[in-house]
């Protein structure tokens, strides 16, 4: 089969390789019809991810149909139309117990190399270097899925793929962030990053019941589709000094919740930028935290910072002054997506959440690097590429 | 004065060391990398004494007995757990090292192990020396083993839910002769495999396979590696 396999920092290959197969007897075998491109997946491309190797399959929101399960395999059947969660959770752990599927126990099988780093293995994800696994990824034509009892689900049929699709990833992302920023009802939020995952959580910050929805960017095309699909208020971070229009624009308060969709690729402006990116370069530190800093200055006093946008490692001048002092709570993670998944799939049906405008560019696998190079660049108005491997 | 490196590996590294000097003296007038190495291997040969040996875990010249210590947590009732354990013809699904293990009568049992890196195995027997049920179970190699080997693991309550697992294997390699390319086998990257291995108990009884990408595709891997 075809599959786009990272061959090195920003180079992406189409590859024939061989067809998946069956290797535990909780597997099954999803021939995939969609597939995005995830600003995640960026990190990986760029190199600030360890443990990436030739030859490794890119990809890991995707929807397809099964044709194969193992023989432990009950609750699926060949030709269930399904949309597999990105992290893969064996649903009998404690952790998977508990609903908390990115810290299953068992499912990374290189759990002990990952230990080493972050003290107790996570979950594998699939596509997302061999730290989380090793697993190959959703940009192929088929893809194996363990534990698929657990991580695929039937899409139903009124739900459109283009929309069921982000249901994978995107959505229980943005909807976890909203979660764990604990916006209730006519709390304002401020949301870093206008791409996919940030614009989900406008749109379940709303569903919560947040009064104003405040979204931070430099990319006007993304903050345009932030106010219009998703009705939120937008500031372009390099026409302003973000902390003080989002004082001006909450009475001198602040707002109630901050969430990083962003992550360790933050860009800012001037000397701060500079250092970052200079102490990223020597790898002094592994992750440029701009939007963390600004997230945890911004918010107002007993508030709360989500972070959902990836850290890979270590973060330095992290204002702890200011987190102590203004006694905020901060909460971050990798999505529980099977937690969420049937409570998307209502939400999308009652309209209340939409991502369908997010997917911008549907492209053969053929282009599969291409799809990354507009991603990367944001360039032609590009929130999400979806790869169609068998259009 | 602690000593590390045998008569044959020292012999080795000063005769290396020497080389390294000269050759660096004569081309370059002393780049400090291989002048450095040379002087280090000189100094390790000369003394017996080996630093970085000792820092990756050879801490003397005879090969010491290996301790693997695996403590982990199952959310599985003490009872299932004790029992799978005991018994001892499961030990192979978690446990790849092990080819077979054949309970003779309650406490006998033979063990057959792969040889890592080659087709060969290596067999014994062992009794069990101790049990009590949902506690504890040690065995220990029969006399005749090549590898003196035992084990024990403790079962607690956790405190939550599930059973807390205390898993403790000692290998003691033979003394002389045949006994040194076995000792051999017993190093740090075989506690290592071993380690995985025992942890491996907890994916079986609870997930009820051992997560894998043994088999999986993919693109050419072309040995281009993103460490940090």
């Amino acid at each position: 089969m075809k599959a786009l396999c990272w061959n090195g920092v920003r180079d992406l290959r189409v590859e024939r390789v061989d067809d998946p197969k069956i290797l535990n007897p909780r597997d099954a075998i999803v021939k995939v019809t969609m597939s995005s491109v995830c600003g995640s997946d960026l990190h990986l491309i760029n190199g600030f991810i360890p443990s990436m190797q030739a030859g490794d399959i890119l990809g890991h929101e995707f929807i397809g149909e099964i044709v194969e399960v193992g023989p432990e395999v009950h609750q699926l059947a060949i030709g269930d139309r399904v949309v597999v969660v990105s992290i893969i959770g064996c649903g009998e752990c404690t952790y998977c117990k508990e609903q908390l599927w990115s810290l299953c126990d068992n499912s990374n099988p290189n759990g002990v190399l990952q230990e080493k780093i972050f003290q107790y293995p996570t979950a594998g994800i699939f596509g997302y270097s061999h730290l989380f696994g090793g697993y190959a990824g959703s940009h192929a034509e088929y893809i194996r899925v363990p534990f698929a009892d657990h991580g695929a689900f039937k899409i139903p049929e009124d739900i459109p793929d283009e929309k069921a699709v982000f249901v994978s990833d995107g959505m229980p992302t943005g909807y976890m962030a909203a979660e764990m920023a604990g916006v209730k009802p006519g709390d304002i939020v401020a949301v870093w990053g206008a791409g996919g995952v940030g614009q989900m959580a406008v749109q379940s910050a709303y569903h919560l019941g947040a009064e104003r929805v405040i979204v931070i960017d430099s990319i006007d095309y993304r903050l345009a589709a932030a106010a219009s699909h998703s009705n939120a208020e937008v500031i372009n971070y390099e026409d302003t000094d973000v902390l003080e229009v989002l004082k001006e624009a909450t009475g001198g308060r602040g707002p109630d919740c901050c969430i990083d969709a962003v992550g360790m690729e933050a860009n800012s402006k001037g000397v701060e930028h500079y250092y970052d990116r200079a102490k990223q370069a020597l790898k002094l530190e592994t992750d440029r935290p701009a939007v963390l800093r600004q997230a945890i200055a911004a918010c107002r006093k007993g508030g709360t910072v989500a972070v959902v946008g990836v850290y890979a490692g270590f973060a330095d001048k992290i204002p702890m002054g200011l987190f102590l002092n203004k006694g905020l709570t901060m909460r971050g993670g990798q999505m529980h997506g099977q937690r969420y998944v049937p409570l998307l799939f209502d939400l999308i049906r009652e309209g209340k959440i939409d991502p369908a405008f997010m997917l911008t560019h549907p492209m053969p696998i053929s282009r599969g690097a291409k799809a990354y190079e507009l991603f990367n660049k944001r360039a032609d108005g590009c929130i999400r590429a979806v790869i169609t491997p068998h259009a | 004065m602690i000593k590390n490196v045998g008569i044959t590996e020292r012999l080795l590294s000063v005769a290396a060391g020497a080389f390294l000097l000269g050759k660096t003296w004569r081309r370059s007038k002393g780049r400090p990398i291989p002048l450095l190495a040379g002087g280090y291997l000189i100094v390790r040969g000369s003394l017996g004494y080996c630093p970085l040996s000792h820092w990756i875990g050879k801490k003397n010249i005879h090969n010491p007995a290996i301790n693997i210590k695996v403590v982990m947590t199952v959310s599985k009732p003490r009872e299932m757990v004790y029992q799978y354990w005991r018994t001892l013809r499961n030990l192979p699904s978690f446990m790849a090292h092990l080819q077979e293990v054949e309970e003779k009568d309650e406490k006998h049992s033979r063990w057959v192990a792969k040889v890592p890196g080659t087709d060969g195995i290596i067999e014994w027997e062992a009794e069990i020396v101790k049990d009590e049920p949902q506690r504890l179970i040690g065995w220990q190699s029969t006399d005749g083993a090549i590898i003196r080997n035992a084990g024990k693991v403790q079962f607690f309550d956790a405190p939550k839910q599930g059973t807390e697992v205390r898993v403790i294997f000692s290998y003691h390699p033979p003394a002389g002769g045949v006994g040194v390319g076995i000792a051999k086998l017993l190093n740090p990257l075989f506690k290592g495999v071993i380690e995985d291995e025992i942890r491996n108990f907890k994916r079986v009884i609870e997930a009820g396979e051992i997560p894998t990408t043994v088999g999986q595709p993919a693109g050419v891997r072309t040995g281009k590696f993103k460490l940090i």
